[in-house]
């Protein structure tokens, strides 16, 4: 007893104290250990034990090492998936010349060279006014049509309309012109597929007299207009120079089957130049007269009887224009040179009210190096085959400004190109006479980081612009596919989502986590997270039908709540804070901001019912029209409602894990701070805040990662217009709204198929970057506020 | 060099009980040992002035009472220690004076603490304002994530001071006064978390000397430090003394009868003696009280 000093309390010798009761069972259990009477298990079974115990350990490195690589693989399956399918995008064109011929009629000068729907008919427009029909694997001869012609007439001249309506016209040297259509007639005898060319006459097979004063002509065009039925436009040149424009209506009487036609010629104003090649476009509303000096005379030929010389324009800039073809839809113009450059060129309206419209120079595509010789465009998508004096096929596409494919496929010049309506075929004549045949393959022309992610000057607009629009209703309508839009769209939704998210559920997860009473706080977490178990078609739903024209026909009490309510709240609290502590102490500790809660009601159900008196007082009666009235675009599904939706559906992400993360902060750090005198709201500000700033951080990034990846609310309450701008009162049109809304209506391997895969990949790179960038910053915030 | 300190203690203590006219003899070793136990002069509770009287307090856990019927007088600018074994809420008596007890949702408290002629358990006391003037040191040291200048500075902040020159001076004053401004001159902004154990217990005394409280209380402040940093802690302690009215927790009767001018034993919850250390350690009067600092329970 006597060593027991004061310096060691706590340290009672457990054996030899026997005079202590207390002591004395523990001391006879260490005995009977001693005795051997172990309740371990022995040697033996110890082995089997340790055994038993590396194998569960084996197991379980494995099984965690295979689920761990397991969802790395899939991760990345999922991106290689994406990536193969949107590779082809990145390839060019391929041809592969397969045969060669003689060209069937080598007498007579060839006008026009073409290739029928099933590539296996090529067709030859020649100056004896023949069409020759010829098999493209052999060159055999199918069928020989001629034109009939007026006794003693000669051909003169020879123009086509647009390919896509197979029509071709002769000039001839007594001043009239014949029209004619080849067209081919299948049918499936034993099921084999015969086609069967043939040549008709749309206006008669009599020749229609031009120019009265029965002069030849030189130059002739011609064009059936698009819409409105059958009336043709014939534009032609006369020996003296005479610029005429003929406009024909057919009329077919339906008992005998005689076509009528009435004629009406105007001579438009003379051309400054020499004429070398005419162009009508589809709606008969434009004249493009080439001239030897490599201009182009633009007519206004709306009102043919008024027609007028708009404007000369130098498109071959110094040189020579050696080929000059409309892209389909006869909108843009391609004009080639003697030295090889190819332009692309349409008409842009000048002033934005008035019909002014002057002949722009819109791209360029690869020079060639030699005189382009023939251009033909493709049939149903904005690109076009050309082939030059130097033996090279070169293969370009106008609104992604790409060549994608270039290169000389014969030693001698060429002179005529053809192209088949589905894009899959091409036949070139060479100086030699010889005709190649060559499949092509050239399936996503359109796509290109420029024509993505740059803005693009589409036909008929004033300026370059990012437009998304993948699809319409029209054969000659340029596909625009721009991600630019939809990228815009998802970053403006998740950050108005976000501007409404993060206060709120940041300043909830604080509340909850530091202010509330335990009690509070169990019921108060579950509810709010279980908010997010709600489907977000509900929300989207909600926000689409009930929300938006709620918030339309409210917009004062919606501005007036979240611009007031801050306001309204501080009050409050200042009124709060001068009652009577009698008073305020009836109210449980903890429960201070529960009775807020009527006072928000209250206020909203006030903001609510005043709105309209609002409306009348300061909006001339409503707000809505009054946003228009000042030039700001108010569209109902805006990104206010998605903001108030999303971010309903992203606070329960974030309010969890903020939580979570201030709740977590050490208590002896809260302690310690509020030891030295600070209030509970200082705690927070200097202690708490920093400490959890990790895990709020990550907190708001989930949050972002979660409204970027939204769906159906964005796709609900949007109107999914692919604009770019941020403004908060119009729409937008996000990367997964739109794979959800196209993806399944477009042609599988499409274009606009890979387009949206490549949009899903966007999608995935943005997360990834984002959440990169979230767990870098994480990281390096844990290392300054870590305290472990 | 503690643990030579040690034995002397021991050494010491068993002398004093058998014979206390030798206990003079002693030449004196640090400046702890020149307070050791018997080398004081004699003190007592009657000479000194009161700085906080705690008047018939009770407190609850719930149902469960922590400390009953509590009656006590801290005397000014000395040091008491409360000793006893775990659970016998002398921890939570320490809490009561600069109400951290309030944290606790289930806490009830009953009776008066009067801290210069004012119940602290007031309602129209601040509580922050009473934290303020009663410091508080943890048992595991508590630095903010923040850099040490900022540590320091934060209570000072919370007051409102911006001006750099004030920040500055109070900063190295504190750091000085507790013993640290060698060590961690040249390294103030770096984060407190790169500091020793030690280090950073004297960082957070300094952060609770910085806006100058009247009362510091220490809960077992040296418990998770090595001997020689408890050692610095003390001898910090015996200059604080100078300036605070100190309240000390531990475990450690050796570190209570070093440190300490009065000293209370506590158990279950009752306040079993209180007097002067020298004589509470050399001859208590309670059988409770040897049977603890003799080491039969703990």
């Amino acid at each position: 007893m006597t060593d027991n000093t004061p310096g060691t309390p706590g340290h009672a010798p457990a054996v030899g104290n026997a005079d202590s009761s207390s002591q004395a069972e523990p001391s006879s259990t260490v005995n009977s250990i001693r005795r051997g009477n172990s309740l371990l298990p022995d040697l033996a079974s110890r082995k089997i034990l340790r055994k038993k115990r590396a194998r569960r350990d084996r197991i379980a490195h494995w099984g965690i090492t295979t689920a761990g690589y397991g969802v790395v693989v899939a991760l990345l399956t999922i991106f290689v998936y994406l990536f193969y399918e949107v590779a082809p995008i990145l390839r060019g064109a391929a041809v592969d010349e397969q045969h060669q011929f003689a060209l069937p009629e080598q007498q007579s000068e060839t006008f026009r060279l073409l290739l029928d729907r099933y590539e296996i008919l090529g067709i030859q427009y020649t100056r004896n006014a023949e069409s020759v029909f010829f098999d493209t694997e052999t060159g055999e001869e199918q069928l020989r049509v001629a034109v009939p012609l007026p006794q003693g007439a000669a051909v003169s001249s020879f123009g086509y309309a647009e390919t896509i309506s197979n029509t071709v016209v002769y000039g001839l040297d007594n001043g009239s012109a014949v029209l004619a259509r080849h067209a081919f007639d299948v049918s499936f005898p034993d099921s084999q597929r015969v086609v069967s060319p043939k040549l008709d006459f749309p206006l008669g097979e009599s020749a229609i007299q031009i120019d009265q004063q029965g002069q030849a002509l030189t130059h002739i065009t011609t064009e059936v207009l698009a819409r409105g039925g059958a009336t043709t436009a014939i534009a032609a040149v006369t020996q003296d120079n005479r610029l005429l424009l003929a406009r024909m209506t057919s009329r077919e009487n339906l008992l005998t089957g005689a076509v009528q036609v009435t004629t009406d010629v105007q001579t438009l104003p003379a051309i400054p130049g020499n004429a070398q090649q005419l162009m009508l476009d589809k709606s008969l509303r434009n004249l493009f007269v080439l001239d030897d000096q490599g201009r182009i005379h633009f007519y206004d030929i709306v009102n043919p009887a008024q027609a007028r010389l708009v404007e000369s324009v130098d498109v071959g800039r110094g040189e020579r224009v050696t080929a000059v073809e409309f892209l389909v839809g006869s909108v843009s113009i391609v004009v080639g040179t003697e030295s090889g450059n190819l332009s692309q060129w349409f008409l842009v309206r000048e002033n934005d009210n008035a019909n002014d419209f002057t002949l722009t120079l819109i791209r360029e595509f690869r020079n060639h190096g030699a005189a382009i010789t023939a251009i033909a465009p493709e049939h149903t998508r904005k690109g076009f085959i050309v082939v030059d004096a130097a033996g090279q096929l070169g293969v370009h596409y106008g609104s992604s400004s790409r060549t994608l494919f270039l290169d000389e496929v014969s030693d001698n010049s060429l002179s005529h190109i053809a192209i088949s309506q589905i894009n899959g075929r091409v036949l070139w004549l060479d100086s030699e006479q010889q005709v190649s045949s060559a499949s092509m393959w050239n399936e996503h022309p359109q796509l290109s980081w420029a024509a993505m992610w740059n803005k693009v000057w589409y036909e008929g607009r004033e300026d370059p612009e990012y437009i998304w629009q993948s699809s319409s209703g029209s054969d000659e309508f340029e596909s625009k596919f721009s991600l630019v839009p939809l990228t815009i769209g998802t970053l403006k939704a998740a950050l108005y989502a976000m501007l409404f998210a993060t206060p709120l559920a940041i300043a909830g997860a604080i509340y909850t986590a530091y202010f509330m009473t335990p009690k509070q706080r169990g019921l108060v977490k579950p509810a709010i997270e279980s908010m997010g178990a709600l489907p977000t078609v509900i929300l989207g739903f909600l926000a689409g039908l009930w929300l938006a024209p709620f918030v339309e026909n409210n917009l004062p009490a919606i501005f007036s709540f979240f611009l007031l309510m801050p306001v309204v709240l501080l009050v409050f609290a200042l009124i709060w804070t001068n009652l009577p502590a009698g008073f305020r102490s009836k109210i449980p500790e903890g429960w201070e901001a529960a009775i807020s809660v009527p006072v928000i009601l209250t206020f909203g159900f006030i903001c609510v019912q005043s709105s309209p008196w609002v409306e009348v007082w300061l909006f001339d009666g409503s707000m809505r029209q009054w946003f228009t009235d000042i030039g700001i675009n108010y569209d109902q599904r805006n990104a206010l409602i998605v903001g108030i939706a999303m971010g309903f559906a992203v606070i329960p992400t974030v309010f969890s894990i903020a939580e979570d993360a201030v709740f977590t902060v050490p208590r002896h750090l809260t302690q310690g701070s509020l030891a030295l005198g600070a209030t509970r709201w200082q705690t927070v500000m200097g202690v708490v805040l920093p400490t959890a700033s990790p895990g709020i951080f990550s907190a708001v990034m989930m949050g972002f990662g979660r409204s970027v990846g939204e769906t159906m609310i964005v796709l609900m309450a949007t109107g999914n217009s692919p604009v770019v701008n941020f403004n908060i009162f119009e729409g937008m049109r996000t990367l997964s709204a739109n794979i959800a809304v196209e993806l399944p209506e477009t042609a599988v391997g499409s274009s606009h198929f890979r387009v949206l895969f490549l949009a899903a990949l966007v999608l995935l790179a943005l997360t990834f970057i984002v959440n990169t960038l979230a767990e870098i910053i994480r990281q390096r915030l844990r290392e300054r506020y870590s305290n472990l | 060099m503690t643990g030579d300190q040690t034995t002397t203690l021991k050494g010491d203590a068993a002398t004093a009980t058998q014979d206390p006219a030798n206990r003079r003899d002693r030449p004196s070793v640090s400046p702890a040992s020149a307070r050791k136990i018997g080398e004081r002069e004699t003190m007592s509770l009657t000479d000194e002035v009161a700085k906080i009287q705690v008047n018939n307090l009770n407190l609850f856990y719930d149902a469960d009472q922590a400390l009953r019927n509590i009656n006590l007088m801290i005397p000014e600018k000395r040091v008491t220690a409360f000793i006893g074994p775990s659970g016998c809420g002398k921890s939570t008596l320490l809490r009561c004076f600069n109400r951290m007890n309030d944290l606790v949702d289930i806490c009830r408290i009953e009776g008066e603490i009067v801290m210069d002629g004012k119940n602290i358990y007031d309602r129209d006391v601040d509580v922050a304002d009473l934290r303020r003037s009663v410091g508080m040191v943890f048992q595991k040291p508590n630095p903010f994530p923040k850099t040490i200048y900022e540590n320091v500075a934060y209570g000072l902040r919370l007051q409102g001071v911006t001006s750099r020159r004030v920040l500055d001076e109070v900063v190295e004053k504190s750091l000085r006064a507790a013993a640290l401004w060698d060590e961690v001159k040249d390294r103030l902004q770096e984060n407190a978390f790169r500091m020793s154990g030690g280090q950073q217990q004297r960082l957070v005394i300094a952060r609770a000397i910085a806006i100058e409280p009247e009362v510091i209380l220490l809960d077992e402040p040296a418990s998770a430090l090595d001997p020689i940093s408890t050692l610095k802690i003390e001898e910090l302690i015996n200059e604080l003394k100078q300036d605070y009215t100190i309240i000390i927790v531990t475990h450690n009767m050796q570190q209570a009868a070093r440190v300490s001018d009065y000293t209370a034993f506590m158990y279950m919850g009752n306040m079993v003696e209180y007097g002067d250390t020298d004589t509470l350690f050399t001859n208590p009067r309670k059988k409770q009280t040897e049977d603890y600092i003799t080491g039969r329970y703990g």
